[in-house]
């Protein structure tokens, strides 16, 4: 973790969030799981696998990220900062060894949330995220007014206009665990929705634009879907990563992928990767989709055994992946069908047709796979490109396509080791893929035409080879500095590029 | 030939001892490492020096000659200039360069000439002064002299000068890949800058990133002076890598000659690796009376002979003609008995029988493809000159 230098009157150029969690005592207290299928979750555990989530996710996107936590008393824990996916073993040690004690000083953590996404004459810059179970019982800084018209306690600061100074941009966000049906008071919801409705008539005030949201949730499940959204995979016992492979062994996976470019009718499983998929094109490219957007993960399986956190990160998903791993697959099959209703559908019947299949129901699993490909069609642009390249994966394994799972396990590591990298050169890489698969049309025609046509349709393949071949030599000096994976990438891609002859 | 005299020069130009002409028509021969450069210079001295015989496959209706011939006029057939590194831990190091003159004078032991001729590397006397793989610290320029279309120097012959950059053949592979980035003239210079584009290039050892990029440069400068290529291709390649590079080449190649009107010639080396081809030599060996009517060219398009059959029918009509410009051919020394030469992917040697005998050398086809790229050279000027 390091902090960012930024200017702190400057506005900011990238997304900042705080979380602000609750660890008073209340915390400990079990929420229901009405699936009633396996023991309730203190609340402690639900929103420890918020605080994994979100630290992932600005690992991967690049925004700074910052934690506080709160008892009766504030500590920030992670300062404001940028989160380097090298130090989330850390920091996800640390978040495992919170321990709630103690009662909330709920204003005052929102008090030092808002001072680290200060920055001076702009204000406050950035979202706060306050996860808690309670009611403020212990501030001694900050409090609220009671009511619109009502005054703070003496001695004690407003925190609505110290949260929100002029010239602000500041989104706040509060999710409230519990219905208060619990051993303890839990969230008093009307007191919160007066909170919210201050901020949001102060920044009406003043101008501002709004982004203040409280919800409610009652359910540890309700909380993991909220925070679950997400198509998670882990790689094959068999997998060897990339950048392992010798030079050799790369030149023979390129080999093998170019014969799936080369014999469509026997891998008809590429046909299903579309070209602007492999590319995998910005949302804003391509046409507006009310879908929710599923977050994609790929968990790479080493030597050392199933990835830590699994559970806390992906809740209930995650325990499915975690006794898949284990060689479980009764109990995996068991959790995976009780998921319906809060985990994505592509997400749910992906993982049925792959414990299915671990399971040799090879029936089964092809029947769950079917369906998982419908479902993958309804997604959006953006997140629909991973996910079938992790359903032709496992389609190529049930049906022993070797070459086809070469060709779309080599594009889909490519993607996911430049995904902390620069977004440029992902685009470019995943175009000269793009291109590459397209070689398949005009390779076709060589073999397909007659002898009258034969040196046409050979002139244009290597036209097409050549215009491809010229985008990898600049890609080449371009990117000559961009590390291993990008090189790997670029020599996969000339070695499949001679192939296609 | 071939009597080899070394003299050793120290970042000091000495004295040529051959002499070239100023007229003289340059051929660039280039090839991936292993595609048989080294050969093929070697074994064509060795004929312009003894004339030795030359088996065409299919037969050739003409009694097989060529108007090629030996430069008599020229002492040196063959000369090879060795660019070394020195030690890398040499803080004063530089580079070293060694010249080897072939000469064209009979031996009196016959048998050297075949040892000279099919020496490996190891007994072809460069010497390596520090542990490196050889293709790291050094490369070898090539020049061998002949003369194209009258015997003996006489008037109406020209002297001709075939080049190539031996133990280079990685070097010529990332030239002509990535061409787009080289020499447009004979005396540029390749900057340390585009040499990036090369796989890999930042992390290898500043002395080999140096005479890759000195390699680069010397070859630039002779392909930008050069009348004409002549392209070797290898057959059954084992490694999928050197297939990719191969592949690259010659899309490179083919790329470079059509964008400069350059005559191009492909030599599909060590051809007896072919079965096909491999079985017509040695019947052809066998048996004096036969003649081959093998066609070359149905073999390498329709039967995928060397890989190659998509990019050759895409560029024919475009610079090259497969009929008439692509060859097949192959020099190795012979075990005798009726065994030619070497056979199968793994290279096995074909077994001896009967008595051990002395090996005498096989050259298949080899004087064809040079013949044919001076023939187009020639057809070219006359073009122009008109």
């Amino acid at each position: 973790m390091q902090n960012p230098v930024e200017d702190s009157t400057a506005a900011p150029g990238r997304e900042r969030n705080v979380l602000l969690l609750d660890l008073s005592k209340s915390m400990l207290a079990p929420l229901p799981d009405p699936q009633g299928g396996g023991p309730d979750r203190q609340k402690i555990e639900v929103a420890r696998t918020a605080v994994f989530r979100i630290l992932q996710d600005a690992a991967t996107t690049g925004t700074l990220f910052g934690l506080v936590t709160f008892t009766e008393t504030v500590r920030v824990p992670v300062p404001l900062g940028e989160i380097h996916r090298e130090n989330l073993p850390y920091i996800e040690n640390l978040i495992s060894l919170l321990t709630p004690s103690g009662r909330s000083a709920l204003w005052d953590a929102l008090g030092v949330g808002a001072d680290l996404l200060r920055m001076g004459t702009n204000g406050v810059q950035g979202n706060l995220v306050l996860v808690t179970d309670g009611w403020d019982n212990a501030s001694q800084r900050f409090d609220v007014k009671p009511e619109p018209n009502g005054k703070v306690a003496d001695g004690k600061v407003d925190l609505v206009p110290y949260m929100l100074p002029g010239h602000s941009r500041l989104g706040v966000r509060i999710i409230g665990i519990g219905s208060g049906d619990e051993r303890d008071k839990g969230v008093d919801v009307g007191r919160m929705n007066q909170v919210v409705g201050q901020l949001n008539q102060r920044a009406m005030e003043l101008g501002l634009p709004a982004a203040f949201s409280f919800q409610l949730v009652t359910t540890g499940t309700q909380l993991f879907a909220q925070m679950v959204n997400a198509f998670l995979d882990v790689g094959y016992e068999d997998d060897r990563p990339i950048e392992e492979l010798h030079p050799e062994e790369l030149a023979r996976h390129a080999g093998n992928a170019a014969r799936a470019l080369k014999e469509p009718q026997q891998h008809a499983t590429v046909a299903r990767i579309k070209n602007a998929q492999v590319a995998g094109r910005s949302p804003s490219n391509d046409s507006y989709s009310e879908a929710p957007e599923i977050e994609v993960d790929f968990l790479a399986s080493g030597p050392g055994g199933p990835p830590a956190y699994l559970r806390e990160r992906y809740g209930p998903l995650g325990e499915v992946i975690e006794a898949y791993l284990s060689g479980d697959n009764e109990r995996a099959l068991d959790l995976i069908q009780k998921t319906q209703g809060f985990l994505p559908s592509v997400t749910r019947l992906y993982w049925e047709a792959r414990i299915q299949f671990a399971r040799r129901a090879v029936v089964e699993a092809a029947r769950a796979l079917l369906q998982a490909w419908g479902e993958a069609e309804k997604l959006p642009p953006a997140t629909q490109a991973p996910i079938l390249r992790r359903l032709a994966i496992l389609q190529a394994r049930m049906q022993n396509d070797k070459e086809t799972e070469t060709l779309v396990r080599f594009i889909d590591e490519t993607e996911h080791h430049l995904s902390n990298g620069s977004p440029k050169t992902r685009e470019r890489l995943m175009d000269l893929f793009a291109k590459l698969m397209e070689l398949r049309g005009t390779y076709q025609l060589t073999r397909l035409a007659g002898e009258g046509d034969l040196q046409d349709a050979a002139v244009k393949h290597e036209a097409a080879v050549e215009e491809v071949f010229g985008l990898l030599q600049d890609a080449r000096l371009d990117l000559a500095t961009e590390g291993a994976s990008v090189e790997g990438a670029l020599d996969f891609i000339e070695i499949c590029l001679a192939e296609m002859r | 030939m071939p009597e080899v005299k070394v003299t050793t020069r120290r970042r000091t130009s000495a004295k040529r001892e051959s002499k070239p002409s100023v007229d003289t028509t340059r051929i660039a021969v280039v090839g991936i490492p292993a595609s048989g450069k080294t050969t093929y210079f070697r074994f064509l001295s060795g004929h312009f020096g003894l004339n030795l015989p030359i088996l065409y496959i299919p037969a050739r209706a003409e009694n097989g000659s060529l108007p090629l011939y030996g430069d008599l006029e020229n002492d040196v057939a063959l000369e090879e200039t060795t660019y070394e590194t020195t030690d890398p831990t040499d803080p004063e190091g530089s580079l070293e360069t060694t010249t080897r003159y072939y000469v064209n004078r009979p031996m009196e032991d016959r048998r050297k000439l075949w040892v000279e001729l099919s020496a490996g590397r190891d007994e072809q006397g460069i010497l390596t002064k520090y542990p490196l793989p050889t293709k790291f610290n050094q490369f070898v320029e090539m020049k061998m002299r002949f003369r194209y279309a009258a015997p003996s120097g006489e008037a109406g012959s020209r002297p001709m000068e075939l080049q190539t950059v031996d133990e280079a053949g990685g070097i010529i592979a990332d030239y002509f890949t990535y061409d787009r980035l080289w020499l447009d003239s004979a005396d540029g210079e390749v900057t340390e800058k585009t040499c990036r584009v090369i796989p890999h290039f930042d992390s290898w050892r500043p002395d080999r990133r140096d005479l890759w990029k000195r390699g680069l440069t010397l070859l630039g400068r002779f392909v930008c002076g050069a009348d004409a290529i002549i392209l070797l291709l290898s057959p059954g390649l084992p490694s999928l890598r050197d297939q990719a590079q191969q592949v690259n080449l010659a899309r490179g190649v083919f790329r470079y000659t059509h964008a400069r009107n350059l005559p191009l010639v492909i030599a599909v080396s060590k051809a007896d690796k072919l079965k096909e081809f491999y079985s017509e030599v040695e019947q052809s060996v066998r048996e004096r009376t036969f003649r081959s009517t093998f066609d070359p060219v149905d073999f390498l398009l329709r039967r995928d002979g060397a890989g190659m059959g998509t990019i050759l029918i895409a560029q024919e009509g475009r610079g090259i003609s497969a009929k008439e410009d692509v060859f097949l051919i192959s020099s190795a020394v012979s075990t005798g008995e009726g065994h030619p030469l070497f056979i199968g992917e793994s290279g096995d040697e074909a077994p001896t029988s009967g008595t051990v005998t002395m090996g005498v050398p096989v050259m298949v086809n080899t004087t064809l493809p040079l013949a044919r790229a001076c023939e187009r050279i020639l057809e070219r000027r006359s073009t122009k000159e008109k």
